[in-house]
């Protein structure tokens, strides 16, 4: 079974609930129990919908009613027995199970504020449920524009699930940043999906495998070399394999196709802040933020640039407005502590000095989602 | 009878549920029997919306009637109506868990929803559970998993589809860009082939379909088009490769060293090569293709499967014993590493194993009673055994 395709991910053994129950109530949970171990599947259902009916608080109940249901794909019916699940212990992977449901009803905004959730109450299930929920969690930030925190998760489980053909298109589609799910985008797109996808599966493999890597981008940029994103994910890769020149001429490729492309500016400025070019990158940096104003790595940039530049008060407007737009940035809060440790303000500059370290304490903020989801899944397992 | 098919119905009878229907449902409310007996007079009579209607109302009464659910679905499958045709057939496959035409219906609107995972899987399991003698639904469904194991870059079955599909009728024009793109490993649907390449994958298709049907000569003229016409495409020279890989081994040597110099980090290509050089006694290149090949993919098992015949014709018999059981336990459906352990245990004086092997090679070749084909993929498809 492919691992993307929901099903049979009855995984999580549950504790029986207190032996307090009315007789009747009692005698349906036992039979519950036994049709559903028994594989009697329709049986167990019947059960467990007349058990959750004498009783509304058996959890059990509904999480297994809930699960046999999601295995049969009757999405709509098992969403309704997982909601009775989200006040309870169980809200974790009930969670996941509302955002899969969602999903396959269709109710995509619905799907992303439960995988959120899911987020929230700590990435809990089983390692089979996180998989399938993580993926589709990424599908839905691909086509919700977040393709880059879509990427990450995608990127964190590829070396384990390997060159999977579901995995290589979500994350071809994130990857070109196309606001598109699987099942939605234009026919047309096929070919440049499965390219960068490959590309960007073969990458984040380990070891990373970047002569399969190369080989795919350097396909896509063959046949799509005028097409937005193509040299940008093309430097992207260059990047990851540390060749900086390569990336370099990609990102500036990128530029002369889409001349708004803030992820190229900001790419850009990057590296202009490594050769100490900071003409070219705070002008990229500002570009960038007038492209796109919520761009938190571009204040961030920007920020760093007009403190290299000695321009304090600036750098403190821009690292604050990066702070609010990514909270969560380790560099951020960083040279947040050096600008106000700069202007004098020790009191502000320790505070930012704290949240890094509590940050750093907590996971690695450089890739927030990746490491909060490694640290969720220890958990989990 | 509940399995009937709807296929053939009439999509023409657009008509929304009569007044004097719903009137009357709304006046005397109607016994579940009624209302099913009802619906069932108006699609006979192809007053298909109405009858829609009237089977929802009998499901709100009988949820699990079975009658209701396999009617509704495959009315609204034909209404063309796929995400609730596939919810309908889903609440009825969960009663009827035995019925191979649902099971299609269901795989088809999933595919029409572009689901194809899942699309892929219920097709397959209509083809497990079997579909009568509806021979048009049965030519649906095997179209559909060939096209779709292609798209789940499943090449290697998808041209083991395509030889049976052809196999068993004449040939169909329909199969042409689903045997180019099987052939040239290209994981598209016929819908997504990009306009500029249609020309290279019909040609290719036409090639594939050749020599599945043993034309020779069509063979020959659509690959010498096919090279000729796209030299620096990947997949061009792997293609004709395995084409040539029976009978002209020397020129399928050459092709697959083309491919190389094009998809260098293909394993395959290494593997098909390799094998095409041990049978040529060249061990040495062969072994070094079949190691990269594995360090390329280490779960391939035709790649170890080749490390270990290279080896064992070096000398290495342990070594090649185990890479070859390696292969076993990648994949043990292989005819071949069963034939070449079955030798090396035998060589090495290890008969108890010698003998297990055979039993495994009898099973494999009872199980796949069909006649012998050549592979256009991956070595495991080949189902001759090694020289």
């Amino acid at each position: 079974m492919p691992f993307i395709v929901p099903g049979l991910l009855i995984a999580v053994s549950m504790a029986a609930s207190p032996a307090t129950a009315p007789s009747r109530f009692e005698t349906i949970a036992k039979q519950a129990e036994a049709a559903r171990t028994q594989d009697r599947v329709p049986d167990a259902i019947r059960l467990y919908s007349e058990g959750t009916q004498l009783r509304a608080s058996w959890a059990d109940g509904w999480w297994y009613l809930g699960s046999l249901l999601y295995d049969q794909d009757r999405f709509k019916d098992a969403e309704s027995a997982f909601q009775h699940l989200t006040s309870t212990s169980h809200r974790g992977p009930a969670y996941a199970f509302l955002g899969l449901c969602e999903y396959e009803n269709g109710n995509h905004d619905s799907a992303l504020r439960e995988f959120r959730a899911w987020a929230g109450a700590g990435w809990a299930g089983s390692p089979e449920l996180v998989d399938v929920a993580l993926f589709h969690f990424a599908l839905l930030l691909t086509r919700d524009g977040r393709s880059v925190e879509s990427l990450y998760l995608l990127a964190s489980v590829a070396p384990r699930l390997g060159d999977k053909p579901e995995l290589s298109e979500a994350m071809g589609i994130a990857s070109l940043r196309l606001r598109y799910l699987p099942e939605n985008y234009p026919p047309e797109l096929r070919e440049r999906i499965w390219l960068a996808g490959k590309a960007a599966l073969y990458a984040a493999q380990s070891p990373r495998d970047f002569a399969r890597a190369d080989d795919f981008a350097s396909r896509l940029e063959r046949r799509y070399p005028g097409q937005p994103d193509i040299h940008y994910f093309r430097g992207t890769i260059f990047t990851f394999e540390n060749k900086a020149a390569e990336a370099e001429r990609e990102y500036r490729e990128e530029l002369t196709i889409s001349p708004h492309h803030s992820p190229s500016m900001v790419a850009l400025a990057a590296i202009d802040l490594e050769k100490a070019n900071r003409v070219e990158a705070g002008e990229l940096a500002r570009n960038a933020i007038e492209a796109d104003p919520e761009n938190p790595e571009a204040h961030h940039l920007l920020g760093r640039v007009l403190m290299e530049n000695g321009d304090l008060h600036d750098s403190l407007s821009e690292l604050e407005t990066a702070k609010r737009l990514a909270p969560d940035n380790a560099g951020v809060r960083a040279h947040l502590a050096m600008v106000y440790a700069k202007l004098g303000r020790s009191q502000e500059a320790k505070a930012e000095s704290a949240a890094l370290l509590a940050l750093k304490n907590k996971e690695d903020l450089m890739a927030p989602l990746t490491v909060k989801l490694r640290g969720a899944k220890e958990k989990a397992h | 009878m509940i399995c009937h098919l709807l296929l053939a119905a009439s999509l023409a009878a657009a008509v929304s549920p009569t007044a004097s229907a719903q009137k009357q449902q709304a006046s005397s409310p109607q016994s579940f029997d009624q209302l099913l007996q009802s619906a069932e007079k108006a699609r006979d009579e192809d007053r298909n919306d109405e009858a829609i209607h009237l089977f929802r109302l009998a499901l709100v009464q009988n949820p699990n009637s079975e009658e209701a659910l396999w009617y509704l679905g495959a009315m609204l499958y034909e209404k063309e109506q796929f995400a609730e045709a596939r919810n309908v057939l889903r609440s009825f496959l969960a009663i009827r868990s035995d019925a191979g035409p649902a099971w299609a219906l269901l795989g088809m609107s999933e595919f029409q929803t572009r689901q194809y995972p899942r699309a892929l899987q219920h097709l397959q399991r209509a083809m497990a559970e079997g579909m009568g003698d509806r021979k048009e639904l049965m030519q649906t469904v095997f179209y559909h998993v060939t096209i779709l194991l292609t798209r789940l870059e499943r090449y290697d079955d998808s041209l083991d589809m395509l030889q049976r599909m052809l196999a068993s009728g004449a040939p169909d024009p329909t199969l042409i860009e689903p045997a180019g793109l099987a052939g040239l490993r290209l994981p598209y649907l016929p819908a997504e082939i990009p306009p500029d390449q249609r020309d290279m994958i019909a040609i290719a298709g036409k090639a594939v379909v050749a020599l599945q049907m043993q034309r020779q000569d069509e063979v020959d003229a659509d690959f010498d088009r096919l090279v000729a016409a796209y030299p620096d495409q990947p997949g061009v020279h792997f293609l004709r490769g395995a084409s040539l890989a029976e009978l002209h081994p020397d020129q399928a040597t050459a092709e697959f060293d083309r491919e190389l110099a094009i998809s260098p980090s293909s394993a395959l290509v290494r593997v098909r090569l390799a094998q095409q050089l041990i049978a040529a006694g060249e061990y040495d290149r062969a072994l070094a293709l079949a190691q990269q090949a594995i360090q390329l993919e280490p779960n391939r098992a035709s790649a170890h499967m080749m490390a270990g015949e290279a080896l064992i014709a070096k000398g290495d018999t342990s070594g090649g014993i185990k890479e070859l059981e390696t292969a076993r336990q990648d994949d043990p459906s292989i005819g071949r590493v069963h034939w070449d352990l079955l030798r090396a245990y035998a060589a090495s004086g290890r008969k108890d194993e010698a003998g297990k092997e055979k039993s495994e090679i009898e099973k494999i070749y009872h199980s796949n009673s069909s006649s012998h084909s050549q592979s256009l993929g991956d070595s495991s498809h080949d189902s001759q055994p090694p020289q």
